[in-house]
């Protein structure tokens, strides 16, 4: 299943998109394409700009990589302790505001490079809806844990 | 999912709202966002910190953590990993020299903005920000200047 795309940064408004749309899709108020009306694989639209401003979107990716288990664990130490490094940041007080944010921002990205690399990097994929399921077991009695959030994403992923 | 502290499962939940809103499904990164904010306001502050502090973290990922990943990245042919350490080991020695200058001018930032790049951490003091990304390559749209109300 392939859905259309556009780059609004790279669309130049020449609008061939919308003459060669049979479904009308590429033409909405947000920009960006309808994925509830685009047909899977049409591709007629990527083909026709003149900007190379369209694209298809897979909407269920291949399966990951195996990983290593011993490089597993070594990017989840990583992330540890750039999560670490992260919460003593936050830590550094009001003399230093700018850096504190700087330092949160890089080390959030950081982290999350970590765990992306680690198996959380496709929000489809089994890793993922067995972490979801696992978060639901493990806080699901906590009345202020978004527990619909977490069904919603099972039905959605 | 063995034991994951709160500030672990922040990222994990920031990481894959990041990656719905690349393949724009909203409705899926507002809720691992929803997710996020709920582990972020679980997450134990260790309160106050010193430069000293955090900049001993990062020498043992620097002397320990890096080269052991390094190591087994490239046992393992996993070349994903050995991109994702090698732009992580870059920004880490970005992260000690700024603590560095810092803790020799605590008014670094006074008059010189502050920039981080989205994509890969890149933390850089500087009028403007490169063009492109020196770590990650990419275009300084990314680069962030760091801003304080």
């Amino acid at each position: 299943m392939m859905v259309a795309s556009r780059n609004l940064r790279l669309c130049t408004k020449d609008c061939m998109c919308l003459f060669v749309c049979p479904t009308g899709a590429t033409d909405t108020e947000s920009g960006q394409i309808d994925a509830s009306k685009c047909l899977d694989g049409c591709r007629l639209c990527v083909d026709a700009c003149p900007g190379g401003a369209i694209y298809l979107v897979p909407r269920n990716y291949p399966k990951p990589q195996p990983k290593r288990e011993d490089v597993v664990k070594a990017l989840f130490a990583l992330a540890e302790s750039k999560v670490k490094t992260r919460a003593l940041a936050n830590g550094l007080g009001d003399d230093y505001p700018l850096a504190r944010k700087a330092l949160d921002f890089s080390l959030e990205v950081l982290a999350e490079d970590c765990v992306r690399e680690g198996g959380y990097m496709l929000p489809q994929s089994v890793v993922t809806k067995e972490f979801l399921k696992d978060l639901r077991e493990r806080y699901g009695d906590d009345p202020a844990f978004p527990v619909k959030a977490v069904e919603r994403l099972l039905d959605l992923l | 999912m063995g034991a994951f502290n709160h500030g672990e499962l922040t990222v994990i939940c920031t990481n894959l709202r990041k990656a719905c809103e690349k393949q724009l499904r909203s409705e899926e990164a507002a809720l691992f966002g929803n997710l996020a904010t709920y582990f972020s306001g679980k997450t134990e502050s260790p309160g106050q910190a010193t430069l000293q502090e955090i900049g001993a973290v990062i020498d043992e990922e620097l002397a320990t953590l890096y080269p052991q990943a390094n190591e087994q990245a490239e046992a393992a042919g996993d070349r994903g990993t050995k991109r994702a350490l090698l732009w992580g080991e870059k920004v880490t020695r970005l992260h000690k020299s700024f603590l560095m200058r810092l803790e020799r001018n605590p008014k670094l930032l006074d008059e010189t903005p502050v920039w981080v790049c989205e994509s890969c951490g890149f933390l850089f003091v500087g009028a403007v920000s490169p063009a492109i990304c020196p770590i990650c390559k990419v275009p300084n749209i990314k680069i962030h200047k760091m801003e304080v109300r």
